[in-house]
């Protein structure tokens, strides 16, 4: 990963290999154009990511992938099972890089800067993109404190006795982050008045939007989430939902989600991967559910697979 | 209890019928067969006993039996703990039922307790075959299996064996070859009648033969009191004290297990009950012989080790205090619904309040009448080889003063339960721009006087010669004294003076309250300290300034906070009576506070202080001699043992603060960073060899390796080193358990942030494995405390040593390297555990009831250790679920 910026300057190749192996695996398919992956959006891209590649172990867990995600907007990712499609979303904030076994090969750029840099500042670059997981999990700690812990733990917020030794004391600042935080979570109203309380007494729906004010509190300019009503019940997902959708006009949004409904309520484009960790589409949310260029794509959102 | 049984007739069981209330009678007398046949196993009660002295043995038990039933049946009815289940309400009547029945019969019959024993198994043996039977014959309705199952069967089978081969060596004896075939018949015959047939059958005809046949043979003193037998093959014999209670206790297991299924109706359900009984049975086992031990050792040790225990009404008072507080709050809790239950409810909540309102109500009465309270008793010592008796007294004497260290711990406890209680108060009351002011300039004078603290505390109170302390120093004390003593008297003058009601004013002055308390405690706080070191003592004619400011605050906080509760039980608003609440919590930290800092003083100075007639004194208030004295050789009374409790507290402390971080680091670091492999398995094998490694070993490798290295001779500083090396592998075992107990997702979690791993570990991860982590330390310091094996060999101790080790006066600070010395940690010390052994390998030189009573002071050192690791194990818990 030490050469990705190396590699980029190969990068015709890298997509025509890629192509070819999407035609030879799909022999059946004939509908493959070479459209989508010139697919274009007005604007910047917020994320750029090319020929990416993951390995675990012997495992090729992800194949020269290759998309760019514009700014504030949520783009869902969906596909069966095991497709890479998390593993895809750990690679745009290193967090595979916790994984001993995984070797990650490929470009990603943030604003045009590559965060597999080896020079790189993990703690600058997990800071602009967050992450909410599949399974809610604020710390054992009051709901206040889950809110500050990023903010208190990169030294923006002091409290204490020394800091109030040395004439600084940012309890007010701490009060107003978490009450900013829990208002765009839309979770305010519903533990303003317990906010020292430990937040594993709230209920699932409510951890994760406690975890997603978690998130937001460190002002991180996108947002990658792996699933993150998967473990909840149907309130509680259109909650989730309605946030998502809230939090795309400041946010930039990238979301795992193995519901169909769900990527085609809330995300503006939507990028399908399909068994072996290969991106087979990548378009505009409605073209894919109307009218997506592979068959298997079409027989994938249909349900004929997978 | 019948009572309630019968007259709650929803909970009453529509087939509760006589065969269910029989075997729960026969289950509670199983249970209590159970619990004699290991009363005569301790040999608590003779078995040859008969009569009246069995009949008072027997009331004994009956009084533990229905006290424990009518507690817990009291309790069940007034809907505190419900106790809901037939089961345990059938049990726990035949409980009572059959002891009152044997009670009986012990006063009418002339029987010894073993025909006795004897008896009730052939009573039990018959009901269980009778309700087998009954089942049989469809007579009640049951759903038992087709058979008992081939588990049971080997069991009855190895019991007919045993029972066979009995019964066959005293019939035919055991040189003829006929007793073999004695043997396998009655093994073969009750493996068959337990498999073959029904199970209702199958696990009740042969119990009850070998509970029947155990029965009669105890009853019919076939194996009785003075029954013996000496196998040539072995050195040894079996007593007939030694097989009855065996014999007894595994019919009543037997017996039990029967009627338990029996009662649960066989099948699924039968064999669940059963199983659970007898589980219970062995639990039971392991609590009483706990219990046996601890009690034992009490009986034995309490009497000399509370010789001349005397303490002022006074101080028991201030002691008692933060229970007191405790006992009121709980019974200040609302009662619930406002069903019948309520008032039953309320009566349980104010009975704890009730018990310790009682003894303080004592010893009021003792300080304002003046006589003494005293409850004599005799104790003995051996003096000259010779056991004497002697007088002495638990007593409580009506002295108004309190010791300083006594009135410390107590305030500083309450202080911080108040402060605990205390939520926030900002954002209310008034807006002062003075008092901005002062809370802008406050952390600037603390600071100040701590750093001058720091610099007298380095340089001495006269630096090159100049006079620093007495001027500068002196002149900062009595300026923070003053503006603390201004400070504390805030709340009450925003109280008083003011416009509006009482409670207006009160949430007006809710600024003050934060900055009075505070700022007048961390001032003085300085300013005590600050006097220490600058060696001065301000004072104003006879007076002390800073304890004087101290009571000041005390009784101004005091004042203010119950203006304040008044206001409160004023005033009808919901928001303001929670503010109010808040004041008050905050005031009774203050008054608390300053109680601390007066006492915090007197123990600083060695000055005491009186006001009123009262006093705060170093000396005089509290006198154990057992644990405050150090031995008197040749005294009239014995002395104590001081020095062990000294030397084993900081053996305990030194071992814990050498091994705890140590071993956390070491678990932190295996888990977390290491890769995990053949260099992290290796450590945990060599970790589990330490931890099972004999502690003599431990004692001869401090012995050899370690003493010459620090200085030659045995000390106090091996002791720690030692223990702490055993103290190690189980602290790093537990940690590392707990730490990798610790979810993934909180890591995960603290990574997304941004937070880097070191960070997320010491923020998160060791937090949430505190727990655990001191689960193992308090398992460990419960074996290093006792630990004598190793301290023999290195640590030097004598029996009944007359000097304790004076660790925190030995340290010696020295401009050249190392900086810093300790003669007290590099000599030898006593410790309770070597006091123990060598009080017992003294022979007849030592005092036998000294050696108990230093083994039940060791007893109570021991759980105080516990007590404090189980509190701070309950915070941290607390700290990661519901605060």
């Amino acid at each position: 990963m030490s050469n990705a910026l190396d590699d980029s300057e190969t990068e015709t190749t890298g997509r025509t290999a890629s192509q070819t192996t999407t035609t030879t695996a799909g022999e059946s398919d004939e509908r493959v154009r070479e459209a989508w992956t010139d697919y274009d959006f007005a604007g910047t891209p917020k994320l750029s990511v090319e020929d990416l590649n993951v390995w675990y172990g012997d495992d090729h867990a992800l194949k020269d992938v290759s998309m760019d995600i514009p700014e504030n907007s949520v783009t869902a990712l969906v596909g069966p099972s095991g497709c890479g499609k998390s593993t895809y979303l750990r690679c745009l904030n290193r967090m595979n890089d916790r994984i001993k076994a995984a070797r990650i090969d490929g470009s990603v750029e943030l604003e045009g800067t590559e965060i597999y840099d080896p020079n790189a500042n993990l703690v600058e670059l997990r800071k602009r993109i967050g992450m909410v997981f599949q399974s809610p999990n604020p710390f054992p700690k009051s709901i206040r404190e889950n809110i500050s812990y990023g903010p208190r733990k990169h030294g923006n917020i002091e409290k204490g006795l020394l800091a109030r030794l040395f004439g600084r004391d940012d309890t007010e600042a701490e009060y107003e982050l978490v009450e900013r935080s829990l208002k765009q979570a839309a979770l305010w109203d519903e533990v303003e008045d317990r906010l020292d309380d430990n937040a594993l007494g709230l209920s699932g729906g409510q951890q994760q939007r406690l975890c997603i004010a978690r998130c937001l509190a460190v002002d991180p300019e996108v947002i990658l989430m792996d699933e993150p009503a998967s473990a909840l019940d149907p309130i509680a997902t259109s909650k989730i939902e309605d946030l998502v959708e809230e939090l795309s006009k400041e946010y930039t949004v990238v979301i795992v989600t193995h519901n169909m409904q769900q990527a085609a309520r809330i995300s503006d484009q939507t990028a399908v991967f399909l068994t072996g960790g290969e991106l087979v589409e990548y378009d505009d949310t409605d073209k894919i559910f109307e009218n997506p260029e592979s068959q298997r794509v079409e027989d994938y959102i249909t349900g004929k697979f997978g | 209890m019948s009572e309630g049984y019968a007259d709650e007739t929803t909970l009453v069981n529509a087939e509760s019928n006589v065969y269910d209330r029989g075997l729960d009678a026969a289950i509670g007398l199983s249970v209590l067969t159970f619990a004699l046949g290991m009363v005569t196993l301790v040999d608590a009660v003779p078995l040859n006993a008969s009569g009246a002295a069995l009949g008072e043995s027997l009331v004994t038990v009956l009084a533990v039996v229905g006290g424990g039933v009518g507690i817990v049946g009291v309790s069940s009815w007034a809907n505190v703990t419900p106790v809901e289940s037939h089961r345990v309400r059938g049990i726990a009547l035949g409980l009572v039922g059959s002891t009152l029945g044997l009670t009986v019969l012990a006063y009418a019959v002339p029987v010894t307790l073993a025909t006795l024993l004897g008896l009730t198994l052939v009573v039990e043996a018959v009901a269980v075959a009778t309700a087998g039977l009954a089942s049989r014959v469809e007579a009640v309705d049951t759903g038992p299996n087709t058979s008992a199952g081939l588990l049971a069967g080997v069991v009855f089978g190895a019991l007919g064996l045993a029972i066979g081969t009995a019964v066959g060596g005293s019939l035919v004896g055991f040189d003829s070859p006929a007793w073999v075939a004695v043997a396998l018949g009655a093994g073969l015959v009750l493996t068959a009648l337990t498999v073959l047939p029904r199970e209702d059958v199958g696990s009740t005809v042969p119990a009850a033969l070998v509970v029947g046949t155990l029965g009669l043979t105890i009853a019919t003193a076939a194996v009785g009191v003075g029954w013996q037998w000496n196998p040539q093959s072995l050195s040894g014999g079996f007593t007939g004290g030694a097989v009855v209670p065996l014999f007894v206790l595994v019919g009543a297991v037997l017996s039990a297990w029967a009627a338990a299924k029996c009662r649960a109706g066989f099948g699924a359900r039968g064999r669940e009950f059963g199983a659970f009984l007898v589980i219970n049975l062995n639990a039971f086992l392991m609590v009483a012989v706990m219990a046996t031990i601890v009690v034992f050792v009490t009986v034995k040790g309490v009497g000399y080790a509370l010789h001349g225990f005397t303490i002022g009404a006074l101080s028991a008072l201030v002691l008692l205090a933060p229970l007191l507080v405790v006992v009121a709050n709980a019974a200040r809790t609302p009662a619930g619904t406002s069903d019948w239950h309520t008032g039953a409810r309320q009566l349980f909540r104010l009975l704890p309040l009730a018990a310790v309102g009682s003894v303080a109500a004592v010893l009021l009465s003792v300080l304002l009448t003046g006589d003494r309270l005293a409850y004599p008793f005799t104790y003995s010592v051996q003096v000259n080889r010779a056991q004497r008796s002697l007088d002495t007294a638990l007593a409580v004497t009506p002295e108004p003063t309190v010791g300083s260290l006594l009135l410390v711990v107590p305030a500083l406890s309450l202080s911080v339960y108040f402060f605990r209680s205390y939520g926030s108060l900002r954002n209310v009351g008034r807006r002062f721009e003075w008092v901005e002011t002062a809370r802008r300039t406050l952390p600037l004078a603390v600071a100040g006087t701590v750093a001058l603290t720091g610099l007298f505390l380095l340089v001495g109170p006269t630096p090159l010669g100049l006079p620093l302390g007495g001027t500068l120093g002196l002149a900062v004390v009595v300026l923070a004294a003053l503006a603390a003593l201004a400070l504390s008297a805030l709340p009450l003058g925003g109280v008083l003076v003011g416009e509006g009601a009482l409670a207006d004013r009160a949430q007006d002055a809710a600024t003050l309250f934060t900055l009075g308390v505070f700022g007048g405690l961390a001032l003085l706080t300085a300013a005590l300290f600050l006097q220490a070191t600058a060696t001065v003592t301000p004072s104003v004619g006879p007076v002390n300034v800073v304890p004087a400011v101290a009571l000041a605050g005390a009784v101004a906080s005091l004042a203010a906070t119950a203006l304040v509760a008044r206001a409160k039980r004023r005033t009808d608003e919901t928001l303001q009576r929670r503010l109010l609440g808040e004041e008050t919590s905050l005031g009774l930290t203050g008054v608390a506070g300053f109680l601390t800092l007066l006492g915090l003083h007197v123990a600083v100075t060695k000055v005491s202080f009186t006001a009123l007639g009262v006093s705060v004194a170093n000396a005089g208030t509290l006198s154990w001699p057992m644990t405050m004295q150090t031995y008197v050789p040749l005294g009239a009374e014995p002395g104590g043992i001081l020095p062990a409790v000294v030397g084993t507290v900081w053996l305990v402390t030194g071992a814990t603060l050498f091994a705890v971080p140590l071993g956390v680091g070491a678990a932190v670091f295996l888990t977390e960073y290491a890769e995990q492999g053949r260099f992290t398995a290796l450590v945990e094998i060599a970790t589990n060899a330490l931890w099972s490694t004999p502690s003599i070993v431990f004692g001869l490798f401090g012995a050899a390796f370690l003493i010459p290295r620090l200085g030659g001779d045995e000390s106090l500083l091996a002791g720690m080193l030692v223990l702490g090396f055993m103290l190690l592998p189980l602290v790093l075992i537990t940690s590392r358990e707990a730490v990798k107990a610790v979810p993934d997702e909180y890591r995960d979690a603290s990574a997304a942030l941004g937070v880097s791993q070191w960070v997320t570990i010491k923020s998160v991860v060791v937090p949430a494995a505190m727990p655990g982590v001191i689960t193992g330390v308090i398992l460990g310091v419960g074996r290093i405390a006792g630990e004598t094996a190793p301290l023999i060999l290195v640590l030097g101790s004598t029996l009944n040593a007359t000097e304790s080790a004076q660790v925190l006066d030995g340290f010696r600070f020295t401009a050249q390297p190392p900086f810093v010395a300790n003669d007290a940690l590099l000599s030898a010390s006593a410790s309770l555990p070597t006091q123990v052994w060598a009080v017992i390998a003294a022979g007849v030189s030592g005092s036998p009831s000294m050696g108990w009573a230093s083994a039940f002071v060791l007893l109570l050192v021991v759980l105080t250790f516990y007590a404090v690791g189980i509190t701070a194990r309950t915070y941290f818990r607390r700290k990661l679920t519901y605060e």
